[in-house]
This record gives C-alpha cells, structure tokens and sequence, in this order.
C-alpha cells in the first residue's frame, strides 16, 4: 500500500507530479495506493500492472476526471463527493464514488461500472457505448441526475434509483436521453421530457434480474445496503430505451389532402361563391375545359377573288366545281351572277378578282377572265316556277340586262325599254368594235332574250310613258346609264365634239367626220377608246391630256402608244379655239379637233321630281327612288361594267323581295378570308410557260375560304376527331368531335382554305357567382 | 420570295425566342393546346429543293409541306416563357429561350403592365452576408436537431417593463390598466395576396397550408388576407384566429368581414393597415378587370371592372392621422383585443415613420411592417416595379438602430418583406434580417412559386395581371384555376416552411441562440465593405 498525500506543508503536488509518482510505483509492482488528494485530475487512470493484477484505489478529496480511461482490473473508491467527469472514457474499471457525483458522471464510459452513491449532475452518462466484444458499462446512481443526461447515449446501462427525489418533478432533469440510440437508463421516479424516440417501459424479468444482481454490489459499494428493501419495489421502476432502427418511425408524412378532407372547411373557404369540385385539370383537355375550339367555317368568309369582284362572283366555288369534275356546273355557275361572262368577264372587265387573287401572291392569278369566256356558249334553262309579276326595266345596258336576267331567273316577267336599236348600252353602241367583238356580246344580250326577257328597242321613255310603265309593272328600275357628255364651262366648250356621241356613230358605221390632229380630254379607258378609235378613223396624231396621272388600265395605255398617240398631264384646260387648246398655265397644243370623255352623266328628264345627288339619282336603303320605282347601275354612280352589273344584281334581289312581299334587305357582303389563314406554303411557284388552261386552273387554286375537301385535317387531327360527313347532295362537312378534340388547332393550322378557325372555348364554366347559393 | 418589311414585329423582337426541333416533335397538339398566351401556332412549312442524284446535273425537284408549331410574331401574343410548351411535350421538341436582343421594350405601344418582381434591382445584400460568428470556443453552439429553440415573435406593442400597469394586490401583481395585445407568432408571415389577385383555389391553398402548419406541425404561422376581403365561411370557423386581416386603400371586403364580425367564433390574429406596398410605393392595388369574377365582385362588392385602389387612404392627411384614425378604429373594431399592425413601402422616409409610431403616446401600433423593393404584385406598371421603390435590409437595420438609440428596440415589432427567399431560401434570408433587427420577415411571391408559379426576377411569366396565368394561381379563369391542385400546393408549402424551420435553427444553433438572434448582428459578417459599413457589421474577405 502505497500512501500519498498530496499537500505537504501547504504545498499542493501537482497532478503531473502525482499522475507520475502513481504510474512509476505501479511500474515498480505497487498495486495498492491511498490517495489523499487535493483536487488532482485523472486518479485511477490509464495505469496497469504489468502482471495483470489488480490494481486498488483509495481516494478522498479527488478533482476532475476520477477514474478517467479506466482500464479493467483497477478498482477506485472515491471517499465522498467527487467533480466532473468521473470514469470518462471507463474502459473497465470499477469506480465508486460514495457521495455525489459532479456533471458529465460516466460520459463516454463504455466499460466497467460506475457507482454514485449521491446524486450526478448535468450530461451524466452521455455518449456511453458499448463495444460488442466486452460486456456493456454500467452507471449507478443512487438518487438523480442533472439535465440533459445520457444525451447520444449509444449503449451500457444507467440505474438511477430516485432516492431522497420527493421533491423533484424528474428524477432525469429536462430532456434526458436526447439522441440516445442505444443502452437502457433504468428510473425509480418521475421522469418528464424525454423526446418521442424514446420510450418508457415497464421492467421485463430480464430487467429485474439484471436489477436484482447488480443492487446489492452496488448498495454494498456505496455503504447503503439497507436501502435494499426500498429499491426492490420493481413496480416502481421504469426503464428508458431509445426505439431500435427497425422500430423507428419513418418521418411524418403529411397529409394535406387529408386534413382538408377531415378537418377544413366542408366545401372549401369560398364555397359561398364558388363551386368546386377540386379536381385537377391537365393543362390539355378535352370538351369543356379546352382553352380553345375549333370551328369548320366553310364558306363563312368570300374569297379574295369573290370579295373584289364587284359582281361578287364565287370563282372558288367554280373552281372547286372543276376539281370536283363537274364542268358543266362550274360554267353555269357564273350565270347566276351575270349574263356576261365572256363579253365583260372574259373580255372588257379590269378582273379586280384577279388583283386580289391569293395565287397572284405565289406565282400569277388565277386566269379567272379566260375562265369566263369558257361560259360564252353556254344555255340556262328558264325558270321553272313563274311568279306572274312584271317588271319594267328602263335602259338595256349593262344594268338594266343584268338586272333583267336576274329577274328572270327568279320567274319574274321582265320588259326592256330602251330608245336605241339595238338593245346593249355602252357595251354595245359605245365599246370600240376593235376591243371587243360585236358577235359576242349579241351572243351574250341574244342568251338574255332568249332566256324570256322582253325587248322594246327604239322606244324613248318620256315622262308619260314613265307614268304608264309604272301603272303596268308591278315594280319598275331605272338602268339608264349615263349618256350625256359631262364637260367643265372652258372658254370655247361648244367647239368641243363629245366623245360618247363621237364613240356611239362609229359603233353605228357612220361616216365619222376626223381631223388630222385630235386631243382628247381625259385619260381614263373611255378617252383612251376615242382616241384609239380615232387613229382607226385616220387621225395622224392623238394627244390625250388629262388633270393628272390618267386612270386608265395599262392594256388601254398601250393600245394608244402603239398607234403612236401620247399623254400629256397635268394639263388643266383653260379654253379651246380653232387652233388648238389652251392650259391654264399657258400650254397650247395644237388640233384641228378637241374631244372631251371625262365621263357622263344620266338624262333623268323622262322622272319626276326625286332625290339626286349632282346630275345622279339617290337610292335609299331598299335601292328604291320612288315607291315601286327602283334604280341601279350608272345612273346612280358612275362606274365599270362591273360594278353595273353586281348593283343590278343586288338591286335584283330587291326588287325580288318587293314583288314577294317581303323585307328588303339587301345581301351582306361578306368577310375578306384573312390571308393568315390560308396557308399557301402547299402551293409552289408554276413556272408562266407551265401555266395550265383556264379549265384547269383549279390545279393552283388556293380554294381561299372554302373547302377543297383535301382531307389534310382529317388526316392530321392528333386525337383523330374529324369526321367527314357527306350529305345526300353530294356536299360534304367536316366535324370536330368535342369529345376527342383538344383544341390544338392543328387543323386550322394545316386547312389551306382557311376553313377550320380556332378561338377561345365560349362555352362558360359556371364556377363563380356573385350570390350566396343555399 | 419570302421578305418582310424592316418594321414589321418578328420573333427576334420578342423577349423569349421558341425553338422548336421538327425533326422531333410528333405533332400530337399538346403545346398549342397548353399555351395560355396563344404565342405558338400550327403553320405549314414547305421544304422544297431541287437536287441531282445523277453523276452529271439532272434536275430533280421535291417538294414537301409539312406541319410545324411556330411562334407568333405579335407583341400581345408574345411568349412569355412560362414554359408550359416545354413541360408538356413528350418530345423535347419545343422550348422557350431567353432572348437578349430583345426589343420588347421599344415595341410595346403603351405602358407595360405586369406582375412579378423588380427585374432590374434583383442584386442581393443579403448574400453578400454571412452567419460569420460561430466559434465553438467561444460561444458553445447548440445541437439544432436535439436542442428547443424558442422561434416566436410578438406581433403587439410591447410595453417596457416601467410603462407595464401592474401594482400589487392582496400580495399579488394585477394589471390595473388594460395591457395592449401581443400575439406570440411564427416569425414567418404569409402575406398579403389578395383574393382576386389569387384564384380561389391558390388563396385557399395558402390558407390550408398556414392551418395546417398551425393545427398539425405547431408552428404558428399567420398568413394575412390581403386587401381582397375575407372568405365569410373561413371568418366564421375556428381558423380565423391564424388569419391578419387587412385593410388597404380600396377598403375592398369590409363589408363582409363587418357583417361577418358577430359570427366569428375567435378573434382574427390581428390587423395589418397596407399603407402602402414595397414593388409599387405610391400605387394602390391594381386588380385588372379580367380577375374580376363574380366571386371576386361579390367579396369585394363591385362589378367587374380593373380595380385600382388609390394611392392614398382617402380618409388620412397626415401621419399622426394614419396611426390614430386607422389603428384606434380597428383596434376598437375588435375590442382592443388584437394587435393592429401597419406596413408601409420602404422609404428614404422609413425611419421617420417608425419613430413616429414609438413616440406614439397611446401605444397603439402593434407592429411595423416595411416592404422592400423586391416584393412581389400581381399588378403594376413595370416602371414603377423597375425603377421605384427602397431595398429592405438597410432600411430594417436602419429602424432597428434607431429604437436601440431610444432604449425602444422590440417595443414596435419590426417586420421585413421584399424578397425574402428570393434565391430559394427564406431561412437565410430570415435569419440575416432579424440578426440584423428585424422581428420577423413576411414573403409572399416565394409562396405562390411554392404553388407552382413559374414567374421569376429574370422577366419569365410575369403576367399575373393578365388572367392567363398558366398554373392558374393568379387568374379567375376556371379552366386556368383548374389546373391547379390546391392540395398539392399547400403540402409544398407545409414541406417547405417545415425545412424553413429545421434550417432556421441549423442557423441558430451554431450561433449559440436558442431563441431569436433578434439585433444580433455581431453574428453577421459581409465581403462587401460598403454593406458592411452601412449595416455596422464586420467587413471580412
Ligand atoms: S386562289 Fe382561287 S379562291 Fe383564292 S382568290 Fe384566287 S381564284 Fe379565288
Ligand atoms: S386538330 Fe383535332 S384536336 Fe386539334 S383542334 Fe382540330 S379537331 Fe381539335
Ligand atoms: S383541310 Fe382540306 S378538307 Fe379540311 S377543311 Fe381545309 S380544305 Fe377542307
Ligand atoms: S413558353 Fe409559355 S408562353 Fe411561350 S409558347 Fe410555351 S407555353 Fe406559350
Ligand atoms: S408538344 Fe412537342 S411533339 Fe407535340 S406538337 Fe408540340 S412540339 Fe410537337
């Protein structure tokens, strides 16, 4: 037995020099020490006998770390209370401490047995381990621990006994076994606030009997054997073990959908105002709750070549006809719309349809006049059902025939009143023979008239006449054109020849008296006809003047500069002498002959009193200048053959509605088909010389706003919801199926025609509302 | 020939550019179908070449027209990048990219409105700030996992222990005056959109989520209503006590939330005066006419219109009037028994206010509220989101210090917004900003980005004030708001505020904090010298 004392007078050894002096006599085979320290650290430690025998401690008074990294067979007995740290990192020995313990009692301990006989302060028994090799440490204590024990704990076992603990809510302190993941604490006494991972059981005989052999060692250590009975009571007992691996819950899932179903508000927060079912929509769907739907607008809007022709003539429909290899009905069709097809459309028109024409922006327009000569020779039936009223037309032009076959067609019985010989108008008495062949358009009116039309040629319609044709018809239209020559008050305006006049006596054959040097006033495709005709009639030169850039076609132009004629503008005429004429700024352009043709005006002598606008009469909104009396063509706006013939047509159909009875409301015109829609990167350039004939020209039509029945939609709806229906006349629809359709649009994208539309879903979802619903 | 005219608007114009691989895409439909903005169509592209496969020229010509999804060259169809072209094709064949020649801006032939945040001042002092003071030597840290951490703020006037009315009684301490309101909350708040800006099913979701966080996980998250008005059959359940109510400029919604007022089973958590709001100081709220759906109408109590609110509450001409006629007639609204709070757009004139509010003799403002620039709206002119507006973080350290130097720090709780959790993490954001002085921070955008908003800082959606907003969050179009799954949504905010706070306390346990770090300061450090002279802290590098 070796005996130290640590202070000597008043001197106090340091733990070194203690820590030292132990190891060498341990060296040197002591195993016996009786220690009386003076708050030296690690007593007891990392020391061993060389022959394995045991070595024994007795200590009083011991500092920090008493028994620190113990090794087996070292036995310590610490008189009294101790500090912290005891048995830290305890690999085997046997330590008792007969007072209390200081914090952090047994921490990191993974071997051995630590016996308190007091209580142990805060962290006791923390991060204790057990290496599966040896047996597992054990902690004693007799009555408690401090806060925040046996944190991270990862094996052992710990007794707390709770004696002397009455007036204490924990026997564990707060928060006992926080992170603990292994090992057993055994409590007599209140324990609170362990975390959820832990649980806190009842003794097994397991326990109770490794209680019951280790009490009495213990109580016999810490001299308080007869405590025995008291502590034996295992109903008293609890044991704290952290939940295994396997039994650990695996973290909380949450549930929202759950906690709203259970526990929300039933229907949501604002099912006083809405209406939800809460489920989700993908961001594609089909029937209602597509963003978008399409529509097979056939026909819906004209196309370009329709919407500018002043007739309105559907060329697309007559070209889809020729695709569809009914040629006879493509050629009757541009009859519903006009009686000259080939003597206007094919031969004088200026074809606006063409101008517009969606082909003209790929390659070159559709041949849509050469088109209408192929209908020159072809027969209509007359109409089946007459309707036995009379219709009187004043003037056989241009309006007044148009007007007259519409009529016609519609079973009316029409009479043409004209003053002329021959029944034509300008088309006939004023069109140079030299644009246009007198045959043909006699071919034209002769269809006219033999389609049922009454002829009165020759006869002058004075105002009594007037009156009387008015009480014979049951409606009456004023078609006279305009046939005098309008002219501006020049100095010298009575030497001026009319045009018109000069124009109608060479149709005539007569003999036309010709100067050597013409100028013609006015540069639109009238002047241009005097001052062709002229040259045919043996002028040497031709001068047209005209106020500014003459607005006459190219072709017209042409046909003058190729006689060697020439234009002349700005040109304002200020008089005409026999020499010549005279500009207001002092030009003077010799002629032996001055010819005005700056356009003409109605001779309306032969109506009452009615409602004008200048020399032209004013329709209202029903085409009517008087009750029954209706008007239509030149006499009301000067204009192109055209133009005379599509405001006959819808005059017609006025008058149609008058004779019926019915409303008149005259026909809308329809929507230009927007060009976006159509989509022409189908259609590639034709070279002019691969050009087909007009009767094939359905080959490069775009068939703008109309289908073409080319099955790209069907083909290409992803969801397969087109269908094409086919109706007993042999026309045909497509239809989207709501069902299947998504609203992609790849139809209307993929239609050349421009047929298929897509636009916002219309159908309304009634999910909000203002009221409270009960 | 294919040409255009030099002026004419086309793809290259527009701030996101479509690509699209034809090579791929199957023509299934699905992207036109999804796009809100109608920015893509189905055109036709030919392909047409001659080519010689002879061993001398030989002309062969072919020609193909093929379907292909193209962009819409038109500015008010214009893509906005949403994405959703990208996310539903099953062949990659079709996306958005960003386009930095764009000429949007030159473009537009008015004023350009839109939601979202500032895109031009989205620079981030706060991460230039680092949690920089832990020091296991000095300061223990604390396990953030194993530890309790005490993560609350009051919203309420905090009285300093002299001003507290308590005298002793029979040996006891009894307040003898009626002490003001404070609710101890998460200092977290949910803000301020409003129902009409949201879709029912988005504002429902954010409410379920801030319920939820409060009913199941414990923490005590309060969300405030916006200045859309109150759903009545949330006022009249138990849940209302998680709610702010707010009042704004417009007043919309008072009426019910009034007549709602005998009906409520538990107060509301308080009440939050919008004065004025970080993304668009000096603009009321701006609902455009297309939110404006019947609900929307009847919660409000209007008719469909675009909904501007005025700048200014009408009924106030001073400061001193905002803090006494707003504050004293709400908190008499409830019975003096909730806090009142005001928030006002961060100003060069911030910390005049806030002095004015703790000066404030009757103690009546129950929490300052400051928005910074990088808040989010549904609605706004983006000159006034882009070019006005006041960054938060100086301002918050700027008030902070102001009531230190008057010994008033905490008494007026403090609360920053505008950007919180801009990069994705609120946590960090949070934890600067009451290191820094604040008591709490409130985020909004973050939440509706939580629901599946695709809108970001870099001009990416961006239309919640059209009503074509693609996740259906902040539209009224039912086959929009249908898209969204409300419970989905709420879990991703659940989730998230769940990991805000397990990352809120990985921040506060290095620091050795277990309850707020609110003013702590010493804990920040910055690699910006100018920001960390500016907000007093250590500059490092
Ligand atoms: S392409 Fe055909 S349908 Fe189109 S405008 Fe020309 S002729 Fe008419
Ligand atoms: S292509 Fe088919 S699915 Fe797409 S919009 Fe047309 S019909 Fe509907
Ligand atoms: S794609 Fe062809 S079939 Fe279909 S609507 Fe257009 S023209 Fe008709
Ligand atoms: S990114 Fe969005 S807006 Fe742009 S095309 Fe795709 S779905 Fe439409
Ligand atoms: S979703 Fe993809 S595959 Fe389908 S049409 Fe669009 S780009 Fe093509």
């Amino acid at each position: 037995m070796l005996k130290i004392a640590t202070t000597r007078n008043h001197e106090r050894m340091s733990t070194q020099d203690l820590l030292l002096m132990i190891e060498s006599a341990v060296r040197d085979g002591e195993t016996d020490f009786d220690i009386s320290a003076s708050g030296q650290h690690n007593i007891g430690g990392a020391v061993w006998n060389l022959e394995g025998k045991t070595l024994k401690f007795h200590i009083t008074n011991a500092g920090q770390r008493v028994g620190s990294m113990c090794l087996p067979n070292t036995e310590i007995i610490v008189e009294g209370s101790t500090s912290a740290d005891v048995g830290w990192l305890n690999a085997g020995g046997i330590i008792t401490v007969k007072g209390d313990a200081g914090d952090t009692a047994g921490h990191c301990s993974s071997g051995g047995k630590i016996y308190i006989g007091g209580r142990a302060g805060t962290r006791t028994g923390s991060l204790m381990k057990h290496d599966p090799l040896y047996e597992e440490p054990e902690l004693w204590i007799l009555k408690n621990v401090g806060s925040f024990s046996f944190e991270f704990m990862g094996g052992g076992r710990a007794v707390i006994c709770g004696v002397d603990c009455e007036n204490f809510s924990s026997v564990t302190g707060e928060r006992p076994c926080v992170g603990m993941v292994s090992g057993v604490v055994y409590v007599r006494g209140q324990i609170s606030d362990f975390p959820e991972d832990i649980l806190c059981l009842e003794l097994d005989s397991d326990d109770i009997s490794f209680l019951k052999g280790g009490m009495n060692h213990f109580l016999n250590a810490i001299e308080k054997s007869e405590l025995i009975a008291e502590l034996s009571d295992w109903k008293e007992w609890k044991k704290l073990r952290p939940l295994t691996f396997e039994e650990k819950k695996p973290p909380i899932v949450h549930n929202i959908a759950d906690f709203r179903k259970k526990d929300w508000i039933k229907g949501g927060i604002f099912h006083n105002v809405a209406t939800d079912d809460f489920i989700v929509l993908n961001t594609v769907n089909r029937g209602l709750y597509r963003l978008r739907v399409p529509s097979w607008d056939n026909e819906k809007f004209s196309a370009p070549c329709q919407f500018m022709c002043p007739t309105g003539i559907p060329t697309q429909k007559r070209l889809n006809l020729l695709r569809q290899g009914k040629i006879d009905e493509a050629l009757k069709l541009i009859l519903k719309y006009t009686p000259f097809p080939s003597s206007i459309c094919g031969t004088l028109c200026p074809n606006p349809c063409m101008e517009g024409c969606t082909r003209g922006k790929i390659d070159e327009s559709i041949q849509i006049g050469a088109l209408g000569l192929e209908s020159a020779r072809v027969e209509v039936e007359p109409p089946k059902i007459l309707t036995g009223k009379r219709v009187g037309i004043i003037g056989g032009g241009v309006a007044g025939l148009s007007a007259a076959w519409q009529l016609v067609l519609m079973g009316h019985s029409v009479t043409v009143f004209d003053d002329a010989a021959q029944i034509g108008g300008k088309l006939a008495q004023v069109i140079p023979h030299s644009r246009i062949s007198p045959e043909l358009i006699k071919s034209e009116v002769n269809r006219v008239e033999k389609l049922g039309v009454t002829f009165k040629s020759n006869c002058k319609v004075d105002f009594e006449m007037f009156k009387a044709i008015c009480e014979e018809f049951d409606a009456v239209l004023v078609a006279t054109g305009g046939n005098k020559a309008r002219y501006f008050n020049w100095e010298g305006a009575e030497k001026l020849i009319h045009g018109i006049e000069f124009l109608k006596s060479i149709n005539r054959g007569e003999e036309v008296q010709i100067g050597k040097n013409i100028v013609v006033i006015g540069g639109g495709n009238s002047g241009m006809d005097v001052a062709t005709s002229a040259y045919e009639q043996g002028a040497e030169k031709v001068i047209v003047v005209d106020v500014m850039k003459p607005a006459a076609f190219e072709k017209e132009i042409r046909r003058l500069k190729n006689f060697g004629g020439e234009i002349i503008y700005p040109f304002m005429t200020k008089k005409i002498t026999d020499e010549g004429i005279f500009s207001d700024d002092g030009r003077f352009i010799a002629a032996d002959m001055v010819i005005v043709s700056i356009g003409e005006a109605p001779v309306l002598n032969f109506l009452p009193e009615v409602k004008k606008f200048r020399d032209w009469l004013v329709t209202d909104d029903k085409k009517m200048i008087l009750p029954k009396v209706f008007a239509a063509g030149d006499v009301i706006k000067p204009g192109r053959l055209t133009d005379a013939i599509g405001d006959a047509r819808i005059t017609a159909i006025a008058i149609d509605k008058y004779l019926r009875g019915e409303k008149i409301s005259l026909p809308a015109k329809k929507i230009r088909v927007p060009d976006e829609n159509l989509s022409k990167k189908y259609f590639e350039k034709c070279h002019h010389c691969d050009l087909p004939d007009p009767m094939h020209e359905h080959l490069r039509c775009v068939s703008c706003g109309t289908c073409r029945d080319c099955k790209m939609c069907l083909n290409s709806c992803p969801e397969k919801a087109i269908s094409r229906i086919e109706h007993d006349d042999g026309s045909w629809e497509y239809i989207s199926d709501e069902n299947k359709c998504i609203g992609c649009g790849i139809c209307a994208g993929v239609c050349p025609c421009g047929v298929w539309n897509l636009s916002d879903n219309p159908e309304e979802i009634h999910m909000y509302r203002t009221y409270t619903a009960s | 020939m294919e040409t255009i005219r030099v002026q004419d608007i086309s793809a290259n114009d527009l701030p996101w550019k479509i690509e699209y691989n034809a090579e791929r895409c199957t023509m299934c439909g699905s992207c036109v179908a999804s796009c809100t903005f109608k920015a893509i169509k189905v055109d036709v592209q030919r392909k047409s070449m001659t080519f010689s496969q002879e061993n001398q020229p030989e002309p062969v010509h072919i020609q193909k027209s093929i379907p292909v999804i193209k962009q819409i060259a038109e500015i008010n169809n214009a893509c906005r990048g949403c994405g959703m072209c990208e996310r539903v094709c099953p062949n990659n064949a079709i996306r958005a990219v960003r386009n930095p020649d764009n000429r949007r801006n030159l473009l537009f032939n008015r004023p350009i409105k839109r939601g979202g945040r500032t895109n031009l001042n989205a620079q981030r002092t706060l991460d230039k700030i680092i949690v920089g003071r832990i020091s296991q030597m000095t300061d223990p840290s604390l396990d953030a996992q194993r530890h309790t951490f005490d993560i609350r703020s009051p919203l309420g006037r905090i009285l300093s222990p002299k001003e507290l009315p308590f005298a002793i009684s029979d040996g006891k301490l009894v307040a003898n005056k009626k002490i003001p309101p404070v609710r101890w909350i998460y200092p977290l708040i949910f803000s301020d959109m409003s129902i009409g800006a949201l879709s029912t099913r988005a504002w429902e979701a954010v409410a379920l989520a801030a319920a939820y966080l409060n009913e199941k996980c414990g923490l005590p998250v309060r969300m405030s209503s916006g200045e859309g008005g109150m759903p009545v059959p949330l006022m009249e359940s138990e849940y209302l006590k998680y709610f702010i109510i707010q009042i704004a400029s417009g007043h919309f919604g008072w009426n019910r939330i009034i007549k709602s007022m005998p009906k409520m089973k538990v107060d509301p958590a308080g009440i939050l005066i919008k004065i004025g709001q970080g993304a668009k100081p000096g603009d009321g709220g701006l609902l455009q006419a297309e939110k404006v759906a019947p609900h929307v109408q009847a919660i409000r109590g209007v008719p469909k219109a675009t909904l501007s609110s005025p700048p200014n509450h009408q009924g106030l001409y001073s400061i001193e009037e905002s803090v006494q006629k707003m504050h004293l007639s709400l908190n008499a609204a409830f019975g003096f028994r909730i806090p009142v709070a005001i928030k006002c757009a961060a100003s060069s004139t911030s910390v005049s206010v806030y002095n004015n509010l703790l000066r404030d003799p009757y103690k009546i403002c129950g929490g300052f509220f400051i928005d910074g620039i990088q808040g989010g709206t549904g609605a706004a002119n983006e000159i006034s989101l882009d070019h006005t507006g006041h960054p938060i973080v100086s301002k918050i350290r700027d008030c902070y210090l102001a009531a230190v130097e008057q010994g008033s720090q905490g008494q007026i709780p403090l609360y920053g917004g505008g950007g919180i959790g801009l990069t994705g993490n609120a946590a960090a954001d949070a934890f600067k900003m009451i290191c820094l002085g604040a008591n709490g921070v409130f985020c909004g955008k973050i939440l509706i980005q939580l629901l599946g908003c695709v809108g970001n800082e870099q001009g990416r959606c961006n239309a919640c004030n059209t009503g074509k907003c693609p996740t259906g969050i902040c539209t009224q179009n039912p086959r929009l708001v249908k898209r969204l799954d409300v419970d989905r949504g709420a879990q991703r905010i659940v989730d998230y505020v769940l990991a805000f706070d397990a990352e809120f306390r990985k921040l506060m346990a290095p620091i050795g904090n277990s309850s707020l770090p609110v003013g702590r300061s010493d804990a920040l450090v910055s690699t910006d010298k100018a920001i960390a002279e500016k907000l007093g802290i250590q500059y490092v590098c």
